[in-house]
């Protein structure tokens, strides 16, 4: 292994880390808000979770429409990276935001827009995963789920815009709010370095997934291409030597 | 007179799909006889498991319907997936006929038996929940945008995984969540009605969203039909 190889290898487990902990520290840190104490500081991981999934699955979107003109396989590797990424943050903000709404709403679960279009688009994307699993051909792997990919962004204005389309227990945007952030100035800027460092996290991962992503293509092409044993082969000819 | 050898226009391409696809379904009576019979069971069930509080029923099954409908209908669109083998496959594109056409004809005869299957069904649920259609103007045509869009996007998810592995298990699972708009569109016009508002904005959501399908579907044929 070269030392090349090496840096690129470990450098996104170092920066994860950093910004994990900067997250952590910039939480902690914080004042508590005076209506719901401790349990606001989930907000700073829910929120820039969330955000990471719009980001994750518009950049699927925009790598699926990349592959589809270029027919560059990094392309496909990118979307599928980010679109795992985009599920496993989905997944994070769905779990936070319901751990938070059971004390505060007193139920895990609520039939509002925004949870509900949240959950859908999550079932979209594990769709997305599933038909990348479809087939061994990367050609048409790829082409398909680019096509997919492109399809399924039309989620994410849904999910964001659901909390001013529909009347919803949510709340607005926190920091997209037209009228400007409706927080304490503190609270806006640790909510903002949260979201930095978990943009951050998504880059380092999205390394990570690339890199062995091009590896199991490598091994899947490996294993298409590799000529195995002939039928037959295991058939020695008899001994006809003479006095056999 | 014409040239034996000429290729048929795109209209008639399209014809030729909706003539084949109703024809199998004719021989095969999929549609009529086993996923039409099972959305009625289906209808039949929920109030053997909810209990059978006449009101109650009353006030769910206009929901229970369109719950019904975009399950099930999902089989009815997708039933190529399952039904089409690789060598047919490969002998439709053999043909020359426009990928696009294909897709057309695909989805316009999943749409009419997508339209009987409601019709069926809205019957049944009147019968026996005890449903009082409103909003006779809007009714057909909420049922026929449902349909086509339907149509539209369980064609557009099978000519994706129609090769892969587990195609028929997957497709479900690509549409049923994309169909919420359908979903949402359908209900809410319909409430709208039954409240005196306009269901206007939830009739165009609907006619967008088919809109949206056929142009991806369209678009998208022939680099799926390469990639076959």
């Amino acid at each position: 292994m070269t030392s090349t190889q090496h840096r690129t290898t470990v450098w996104p487990w170092i920066v994860m880390a950093v910004a994990g902990l900067h997250t952590f520290v910039a939480s902690m840190t914080v004042s508590p808000d005076v209506v719901q104490g401790q349990l606001s500081r989930i907000m700073y991981v829910h929120v820039p979770a969330a955000w990471l999934a719009y980001l994750a699955f518009g950049v699927t979107m925009f790598a699926s429409a990349m592959y589809l003109w270029k027919k560059d396989f990094r392309w496909d590797r990118r979307a599928l990276a980010s679109a795992e990424i985009g599920v496993l943050f989905t997944a994070l903000a769905i779990g936070l935001g319901m751990i938070w709404a059971k004390p505060t709403w007193g139920v895990w679960w609520t039939w509002d827009a925004r949870l509900t279009l949240t959950s859908i688009m999550f079932f979209v994307y594990l769709g997305y995963l599933a038909l990348r699993r479809t087939t061994d051909n990367l050609d048409v792997r790829a082409a398909r789920s680019a096509i997919f990919g492109v399809l399924a962004v039309v989620q994410v204005p849904l999910v964001h815009f659901s909390v001013i389309w529909w009347r919803t227990l949510h709340q607005p945007p926190t920091l997209l709010n037209p009228e400007g952030p409706a927080m304490d100035t503190a609270m806006v800027i640790t909510l903002l370095i949260a979201v930095a460092s978990f943009t951050v996290i998504y880059v380092a991962m999205m390394f990570k997934r690339i890199e062995l992503a091009r590896l199991e293509d490598e091994v899947l092409v490996a294993d298409q291409t590799s000529s195995g044993p002939v039928a037959g082969q295991a058939v020695t000819a008899p001994g006809l030597t003479k006095g056999s | 007179m014409t040239d034996a050898g000429a290729t048929p226009g795109f209209f008639a391409q399209v014809m030729t799909i909706v003539r084949r696809d109703l024809l199998r379904e004719r021989r095969s009576g999929e549609v009529l006889w086993v996923t039409l019979p099972f959305g009625a069971i289906a209808l039949l069930l929920v109030p053997l498991a909810i209990g059978t509080d006449a009101p109650t029923l009353q006030r769910i099954g206009p929901g229970m319907f369109w719950v019904i409908v975009m399950l099930f209908g999902v089989l009815i669109a997708i039933r190529q997936t399952s039904a089409e083998t690789q060598a047919q496959r490969d002998m439709v594109a053999l043909t020359g006929l426009d990928p696009a056409a294909i897709f057309v004809g695909r989805s316009t005869a999943s749409f009419l038996l997508l339209v009987v299957f409601q019709t069926v069904l809205g019957a049944v649920t009147i019968v026996l929940y005890n449903v009082t259609p409103t909003g006779w103007a809007v009714l057909p045509v909420v049922l026929l945008l449902a349909a086509s869009g339907l149509a539209l996007l369980g064609t557009l998810a099978a000519s994706i995984v129609s090769t892969g592995r587990s195609a028929t298990a997957l497709v479900p699972l690509l549409v049923a969540p994309l169909s919420v708009p359908l979903l949402l569109g359908a209900t809410q016009a319909l409430e709208a009605i039954r409240l005196g508002r306009s269901s206007l904005v939830w009739v165009l959501l609907m006619a967008t969203v088919g809109l949206l399908l056929a142009v991806a579907g369209i678009l998208s044929a022939r680099p799926l039909q390469e990639t076959a």
